[in-house]
């Protein structure tokens, strides 16, 4: 059944809708390379398959990083969102070993294997400009 | 009655007014009460006002730790107007307002590399609460590094009379082998769940390493174990691996039990306070897939066991699966209720499950409510594995959730296409029923495909019960599809002669959730040369093929909505009263350009979640963020009718439930509070109460 409320939900959609105009492109742009996203498939191997699975599609309580279940968890935010997420607190076993440039290629390896297309520039280190690209639904 | 008698009388009437219970309004454990029920008898909050809840305080626990914790998994306890919880990183606890999430005090253990290398890391599941009536009112926790801490509840301050500084060390008599004790700072042993408080006695589980790659079977064994909760002495140890002249001792045949450990108790406990008897879930043994190493049934792994709250004596134990090596562990506080089936009254255990099997006991003798049969299931064909040529089936109630993939009915079919598709994707495993055993794989055959094992059914948030109606409240998983592939270890990694993976490609070791990210684990220094570590025989990138393997089609699990539902199951009758799928539709589904002017029904979400039973209502959240014309992005905290199942209300929440909610009464006003975190929210409690 579906939630019926309009004592909240309006105003904050409206606001939602307003914070996702502000960002620039969408994933569906072509915002990373194939080469960044094989070289970010070779780092996902050695530091993120063990917990996320080599098919990404996650263990007993890593998450999912491919299908539904993952694009339903970072639909409306931004690529920044989630390279914060992977800077933070990824790998597990060592939060923090890999450099941004590495970051960068292995969320590019995770665009690739759901199927966002590929374009010709790599993807940018910086959480700022990540934050211009949103991640939605195909259009 | 002498004055003598009386006075005792009186001053016990007055001991008993004096400890916490959900009928005064409070949260007093885990799971509300002893008997696992997660029930509070309030009703201000109802079917008529859900939607007006509003946010009445949050705790957000970044800077409980060093960095954030996205895997907030408390339930926080609510005694006597103050709320207590654990968070952060460094799994600190918390004592704040019960009215407005005001922190009273914070206490943290710095346990340095012990909590780095810890098996269970993060903020854990909570607290539990002891008081003697009189104002010596305790919080007892279990830190990451496996200490069980008492704090004064009124400061925060390690009780001095407890143990060495308010503290025991439960590492002290973990052993591995046949009985060498292990490393205090470098040994395996932790534990996420809360002690169980019952009188004067605390009792503490134990749990270890994930199970898929172990460096060795012969690792820590797991025991249960009973303190006095006045001074941390020692009472009782069960163990879950039994010694020699020990009941269940040559279920480990070969002398196995030797050489092989885990089988921990890492979920809830529940106890009947009047019986004196203690309901132990036991998990699985080591490892979690192979079980070669330990021929036999292995008692008492992936059984309930009931001891004597007093002795520890085993009363009696129903093994749930035999020769586990699906990783069913027992993950659910079992639940005391007190049934009435054709019209003879029964003390009953129920027991959720992983398997969405709820397995009902009688919780005196250990007799099943309903009979429980020993089926014919398929045997493995891995070198040396010896499966059970049988397993139990409960015959009443139902299982309550999918248990396994089902060729092809269970599979997606929004679509011919995507039926096909699904088809196609599962081509390269081994499918089968239920209890399909590991299977060795390669590039090529890539395992067996299980369904409702590791990640199935009801996981550690457990169920509810109302006592008042003898109906069980169970929230089943049903689209956790897990790939159990073996394969040799590398030379040197492991004594055991399987591991998880597949022959023929590159070796992982998979690590338990969080490992690695408590507060003092060491952040490496960033290596910009990390990439030049990568092997020079490294494969060549998978980009290009990713999708092998892959169990989606066009972005979809290949699995069939309902992707889980939530029954109510009615232990007098042994029958499913409803079901309903759980949360609302995921945006990937509801947004599909293959989908588009489609009116699909509610396919709910997967994932595990808790729950909360009060007089009128089951309140749940959602596991995923979904944008939906009548929300915007964020997770939904849902309402539904005990009796029907009907979704009568939600509330807003910024992120997934990630702890399973609680209810209290404070000063006239009833709040739910609920731990939301994942993706890119870190953890946060919300209290939520009417206007």
């Amino acid at each position: 059944m579906r939630f019926r409320s309009a004592s909240f939900g309006l105003p904050l959609a409206l606001l939602a809708a307003g914070l996702a105009a502000q960002s620039s492109r969408s994933v569906w742009e072509g915002v990373y390379n194939s080469g960044q996203a094989a070289r970010g498939g070779e780092l996902y191997a050695n530091a993120c398959a063990s917990c996320h699975g080599t098919a990404l599609t996650g263990g007993e309580s890593a998450p999912p990083l491919a299908g539904g279940d993952f694009l339903s968890n970072w639909n409306g935010l931004t690529l920044g969102d989630l390279f914060e997420r992977i800077r933070i607190s990824m790998p597990a076993d060592s939060p923090g070993k890999l450099t941004r440039e590495q970051d960068a290629d292995v969320l590019a390896y995770i665009l690739s294997f759901n199927q966002f297309p590929a374009g010709k520039s790599e993807l940018v280190r910086q959480t700022e400009a990540l934050k211009e690209i949103r991640i939605e639904p195909k259009p | 009655m002498s004055s003598k008698a009386l006075l005792v009388f009186l001053s016990s009437v007055a001991l008993y007014a004096q400890q916490p219970s959900t009928k005064n309004g409070e949260w007093p454990y885990y799971t509300a009460d002893l008997k696992g029920a997660k029930y509070s008898p309030l009703d201000q909050i109802d079917a008529s006002n859900f939607n007006k809840l509003e946010v009445a305080w949050r705790f957000k626990t970044d800077n409980l730790g060093p960095r954030p914790e996205y895997k907030l998994e408390g339930t926080p306890l609510m005694v006597k107007g103050v709320v207590y919880a654990t968070g952060g990183t460094r799994r600190s606890v918390v004592s704040l307002d019960a009215k407005t999430g005001e922190v009273n005090w914070v206490y943290s253990l710095r346990e340095g590399n012990r909590a780095a290398i810890a098996p269970r890391q993060l903020s854990g599941r909570g607290v539990s609460y002891w008081t003697d009536g009189k104002g010596d009112d305790r919080v007892v926790f279990v830190t990451t590094g496996y200490r069980l801490v008492a704090l004064n509840a009124h400061t925060g301050q390690p009780v001095v009379g407890f143990a060495r500084n308010g503290m025991v060390d439960l590492k002290e008599g973990m052993v591995t082998g046949a009985g060498r004790q292990i490393d205090l700072e470098t040994g395996e042993a932790g534990l996420h769940s809360t002690p169980l408080v019952v009188k004067d006695v605390i009792i503490v589980g134990s749990s270890f390493k994930e199970g898929m790659t172990v460096v060795t079977h012969n690792n820590t064994k797991g025991l249960v174990r009973a303190f006095d909760a006045r001074t941390g002495k020692l009472l009782w140890t069960f163990n879950t691996i039994p010694r020699p002249g020990e009941f269940g001792n040559d279920t480990w045949e070969n002398g196995s039990w030797t050489t092989n450990g885990n089988t921990g108790v890492w979920t809830q406990m529940t106890v009947d306070e009047d019986l004196g008897l203690v309901y132990l879930p036991v998990e699985s043994p080591t490892s979690d897939f192979y079980g070669g190493e330990r021929p036999g049934n292995n008692l008492f792994a992936e059984s309930l066991v009931c001891v004597d709250l007093r002795t520890g004596k085993r009363k009696w134990h129903y093994q749930v699966v035999h020769h586990p090596i699906w990783d069913y562990d027992l993950s659910s506080a079992p639940i005391l209720a007190d049934i009435n089936v054709g019209g003879k009254p029964i003390k009953a255990v129920a027991l959720p499950s992983k398997e969405a099997f709820l397995y009902v006991f009688d919780r005196v003798t250990g007799q099943p409510v309903w009979p429980i049969e020993e089926r014919p299931v398929p045997q493995s064909d891995v070198p040396g594995e010896k499966t059970s040529s049988t397993q139990p089936f409960p015959t009443k109630p139902p299982a309550y959730g999918r248990q396994y993939l089902k060729i092809p009915d269970d599979l997606i079919d929004f679509t011919p296409e995507m039926r096909a598709q699904a088809k196609d994707a599962v081509a390269r495993y081994r499918t089968g029923p239920m209890f399909l055993p590991p299977a060795i794989g390669d590039a090529n055959m890539l395992g067996a495909l299980t369904l409702g094992t590791a990640g199935g059914g009801t996981n550690w948030p457990g169920a509810g019960y109302d006592p008042e109606t003898h109906i069980v409240y169970a929230q089943a998983n049903q689209s956790a599809l897990f790939p159990i592939s073996l394969r040799t270890p590398p030379d040197g990694f492991s004594d055991i002669r399987y591991v998880m993976g597949r022959n023929g490609t590159d070796f992982r070791v998979s690590e338990g959730p969080g490992f690695g990210t408590a507060a003092d684990a060491p952040r490496q220094q960033r290596r910009p040369a990390a990439r030049a570590a990568v092997p020079p025989a490294a494969p060549a990138p998978r980009a290009p093929v990713a999708n092998a393997g892959a169990l989606t089609v066009q972005g979809l699990s290949i699995v069939k909505p309902p992707y889980a539902v939530i029954s109510a199951i009615n232990l007098d009758r042994g029958d499913l009263q409803w079901q309903v799928p759980y949360g609302e539709t995921p945006d990937v589904v509801r947004n599909h350009p293959a989908l588009k002017g489609r009116d699909i029904p509610n396919t709910g979400q997967g994932g595990s979640v808790g729950l909360v039973v009060t007089k009128t209502l089951v309140i749940l959240g959602d596991s995923q963020v979904t944008t939906t014309p009548s929300h915007p992005r964020g997770a939904m905290l849902r309402a539904y009718d005990k009796a029907t199942g009907k979704q009568v209300g939600a509330v807003w929440m910024p992120a997934p439930q990630s702890g399973s909610p609680m209810t209290y009464m404070a000063d006239g006003k009833q709040y739910i509070v609920v731990a939301v975190s994942g993706g890119a929210y870190s953890g946060e409690y919300i209290a939520y109460a009417l206007p």
